[in-house]
């Protein structure tokens, strides 16, 4: 089976800064490849692992979004893609055409494997958008994939239910961080990484026109974090007291 | 003619949410806010004010793909200024599609939404709930509204229009639906809510936790780690960026290290407090009131504490 694996170089929020005017420093911040798309590599590299075939990975990002290439491709991917490009102001669809072209290109794929959503902005827009410019069923959130000749079942992980259904491969899914551990590369693996093949791109050259995205950003803030921080101390009987005054007067809890 | 606003959700509770976001937008624009129930795929019952009903039919009718190629096709006769879609799972989907479909721009899961009649703009949360970002897109376009963000609307019925789309081809089948076993109570409606975290050392030890949210008179939630990892709570518990956002009055956090995951779904809580045995825990960063100790002798000293002020 040939899997495709889309995954995205993100800001490492946890590393975010912000500057002294409240805005924060989203240009130079540290990255990392998105949490959640380890799940969707684990994923493929299990589907390859009962079947056989191929897991690629693609990435749309500048070049240094191939630090983010290299760290799943140590996981054991077999090769990459990396579509170049200043993604600075695209959106999901401009990501998700672009995606669409390099996959068709180097196709074709039986799998196409995503995570629900980055870690960074969280939109979760590129996986259905894929879908729809792949012409291909999509199987959002998905916590089991099984394939089984030309056709797969996916049980989806919604709010208040669990559905299965049925896609006819090739097929587009979307997984939820639930559905498997994601391993560890070993060092052997990490140095081998920066040998494995990756091909590069460009929007221009797959023919999508990154002019003008429809959504845009007008303003970034950073949410305050208005929290008391008051450190309750004693034994615990003490702490406990306290903790409970201090509720009741805030009034959360019945006085 | 009068330009529309649509609102769609396949959840009822949400749908209602909705309709107060396109009656907003439908003020801001001297549109019109229309609710869009379709059917064959999962009906919406909620319909206050003007409603269209959009009849479609296909082997699998109960798919976004379904319910996003009948909004499609109703869109291009109706050509309405903004669709708002429920944040859901689901509504997610089907926004995406749609704005693939239509060809225009998707806002992603906003709330304080505006609109100057020539674009749409909206407040997402990113970063794991460290940025407020606006994002905005030219009108006609489309937008999923964050749940929980608006109150839902009321009122009462108004006319029903009806458009009947035709067949529709759809790729996915669904095989099979469980529903879960729902929580005790939606967490998202929560007053007080006590969680559990990696801090709890054996699932059965839950059962503290579980005490201490009933003497307070509030719900038990968990981090990632307890239902997804361990699988000790069901899905419905967890809290956090990709679980649940919640904003009760009151949120417990108990042996939670508060990773900025879990911290992004409790920032809308008035008032947090956390007991964790390590002072340099982040969830202390996150609080309004920390306990350094251990949760075994703090939890049961608390409804000790509480018990004792005669409740």
């Amino acid at each position: 089976m040939r899997i495709a694996v889309c995954v995205k170089q993100a800001v490492d929020e946890t590393e975010l800064k912000v500057g002294p005017n409240g805005v924060p420093l989203i240009a130079g911040a540290a990255s990392k490849v998105s949490t959640f798309d380890k799940n969707a590599v684990e994923e493929a590299l299990r589907l390859k692992s009962a079947g056989g075939g191929e897991v690629v990975i693609f990435t749309v990002g500048p070049p240094d979004a191939r630090k983010a290439m290299k760290e799943v491709l140590a996981m054991g991917a077999d090769r990459g893609v990396h579509v170049v490009a200043d993604t600075e102001k695209y959106d999901s669809m401009l990501v998700a055409q672009i995606l669409a072209k390099a996959i068709q290109k180097s196709g074709p794929y039986d799998l196409t494997l995503c995570s629900e959503g980055s870690s960074d902005t969280y939109s979760g827009q590129v996986p259905p958008m894929l879908a729809e410019f792949l012409g291909q069923p999509y199987a959002g959130y998905a916590r089991k994939v099984e394939v089984s000749g030309a056709s797969s079942k996916v049980e989806r992980a919604l709010e208040d239910k669990v559905e299965v259904v049925e896609c006819p491969l090739p097929f587009v899914a979307s997984v939820v961080n639930e559905i498997n551990e994601p391993r560890y590369p070993t060092l052997i693996q990490i140095m081998q990484a920066s040998k494995k093949p990756v091909e590069e791109a460009t929007p221009e050259a797959l023919g999508v026109s990154v002019q003008h995205p429809l959504v845009r950003v007008e303003s970034m803030s950073a949410q305050p974090t208005n929290r008391k921080r008051v450190l309750i101390e004693g034994t615990p009987e003490e702490a406990a007291a306290k903790l409970i005054e201090a509720l009741a007067k805030e009034g959360v809890i019945p006085g | 003619m009068t330009q529309e606003v649509w609102a769609f959700s396949e959840s009822d509770a949400v749908a209602n949410e909705t309709l107060t976001a396109a009656n907003e937008i439908a003020n801001a624009i001297s549109g019109t806010a229309v609710m869009i129930e379709v059917q064959g795929g999962s009906p919406g019952k909620a319909s206050f004010g003007r409603k269209l009903l959009l009849k479609g039919t296909a082997a699998s009718a109960d798919t976004p793909e379904f319910t996003a190629e009948v909004m499609a096709r109703a869109a291009k006769q109706a050509n309405p200024a903004v669709i708002l879609v429920g944040g859901t799972k689901n509504g997610r989907e089907v926004s995406a599609r749609l704005s693939a479909r239509l060809s225009r721009g998707c806002l992603s899961d906003v709330s304080k939404l505006s609109s100057d009649g020539r674009t749409l703009s909206g407040e997402r949360g990113e970063y794991a709930g460290k940025v407020q970002t606006r994002v905005a897109a030219d009108l006609p376009c489309i937008a999923t509204v964050k749940a929980g963000a608006y109150p839902p609307a009321t009122g009462k019925g108004g006319e029903v229009s009806e458009v009947q789309v035709g067949e529709v081809q759809v790729k996915e089948k669904v095989l099979s639906v469980n529903k879960k076993v729902a929580a005790m109570v939606d967490l998202r409606a929560a007053k007080i809510i006590v969680s559990a975290g990696r801090g709890v050392k054996k699932k059965e030890d839950l059962a503290i936790i579980e005490s201490l949210a009933r003497a307070l008179g509030g719900t038990m939630g968990c981090s990632r780690p307890l239902s997804s990892d361990l699988g000790w709570l069901p899905e419905d518990y967890h809290i956090g960026l990709t679980g649940l956002n919640v904003k009760p009055d009151l949120y417990l956090a108990v042996g939670i290290s508060g990773q900025l995951q879990h911290v992004a779904g409790i920032k809308d809580s008035k008032v947090v407090a956390a007991i964790n045995t390590d002072k340099e825990a982040p969830i202390f960063q996150a609080a309004d009131y920390g306990v350094v100790g251990d949760l075994y002798q703090v939890v049961p000293a608390l409804e000790k504490a509480l018990a004792s002020r005669g409740r």
